[in-house]
């Protein structure tokens, strides 16, 4: 079940960010996309199966699962957003659409253990909600970053 | 987390392609816009991180790297290799020139001198395969990873300006 409903999750996320209107270029939502899918891999590597914070499951179709959370919809979910931070016209969606963004991902990660694709040992939701709050601000920072250095007048690599 | 287990033959030759393949960049002559090189860059390095903790750890544990299971800085360092090819991949591309017709052998190429490395790095413990992996199953992994870089590229070039130092030497 978890497998079907993960895929299913995974390829909406990607469909949306094909159709929808995008504020970043193709270089740019390629570049976030990388170095987000870099952080996620790690972070679950350090906390999941180096430091045994949280259990993941040894059933294979679970196992996919868990793998297309981790390296698909985490990183596309993060460019969606901030394509759409990119365009807001006030403050209030400036604020609203990463505090969204942030309550999808803690309610899939709860579907994750609903599904028991993973299990909180050493744990909490709370920490959580820390990580893909520290994902969005590197996502924004990389994204200014990345535009000042490649941007630079005059200048190539 | 660790740094290394022992400090031996693979960290050593980690080291030594590292000062190798980044010297080799600095070396070359500069063709593309910023944006470009710091995309393939991270791009290599998000390639080699996702075959390798999608195929070669988990639950699919193919095979170990360096001197145990639990992630060190070498392995780190040994992942910071990959990000200089995926731009040399495109460097050659322009150098070479290219095309529809010499793009197969143009990746077939890079996908051999791939398998060649590995077999290089079995022999220095840097890559041990476990659970029934074969050197050459990473032929499938290389040829669609370069497949995919190159279509990807070429995708790029078609959009917009890759190459800036035509622009810098006008000005």
């Amino acid at each position: 079940m978890g497998f079907a409903v993960f895929f299913f999750l995974a390829w909406l996320v990607t469909a949306f960010l094909i159709v929808m209107q995008k504020s970043l270029s193709l270089v740019e939502n390629t570049f976030i996309i990388s170095l987000i899918l870099i952080i996620s891999i790690n972070w679950s590597w350090i906390i999941y199966e180096g430091l045994k914070f949280i259990k993941i499951t040894e059933q294979p179709m679970d196992y996919t699962a868990f793998l297309f959370f981790r390296s698909v919809i985490i990183p596309i979910i993060l460019v969606i957003q901030l394509n759409m931070v990119l365009q807001s016209e006030s403050f209030a969606q400036t604020i609203l659409i990463p505090i969204v963004s942030i309550g999808i991902l803690v309610a899939l990660t709860a579907l994750s253990s609903y599904f028991h694709m993973t299990n909180y040992v050493k744990w909490n939701i709370g920490y959580d909600v820390l990580y893909f709050a520290g994902l969005h601000v590197i996502a924004y920072l990389s994204c200014w970053l990345f535009r000042k250095i490649a941007y630079r007048e005059g200048g190539y690599l | 987390m660790i740094l290394w287990g022992t400090f031996d033959k693979n960290e050593i030759v980690i080291l030594l392609m590292l000062v190798i393949f980044y010297s080799i960049f600095f070396l070359l002559p500069k063709k593309f816009c910023r944006d470009i090189t710091a995309l393939f860059f991270l791009w290599g390095l998000t390639i080699g991180i996702f075959f390798d903790f999608t195929i070669g750890g988990g639950l699919i544990d193919y095979y170990k790297l360096n001197d145990s299971n639990e992630y060190g800085l070498n392995d780190m360092l040994y992942y910071l290799s990959f990000a200089p090819f995926s731009y040399f991949f495109i460097y050659f591309y322009e150098l070479l020139q290219i095309n529809a017709k010499t793009f197969i052998w143009y990746v077939v190429g890079w996908s051999l001198l791939g398998v060649g490395l590995q077999w290089v790095f079995t022999l220095v413990d840097i890559v041990n395969f476990k659970n029934g992996y074969k050197l050459l199953y990473s032929l499938p992994v290389f040829m669609l990873s370069q497949t995919i870089t190159g279509l990807y590229y070429q995708f790029i070039r078609s959009k917009r300006k890759v190459m800036c130092s035509d622009e810098k030497q006008q000005t």
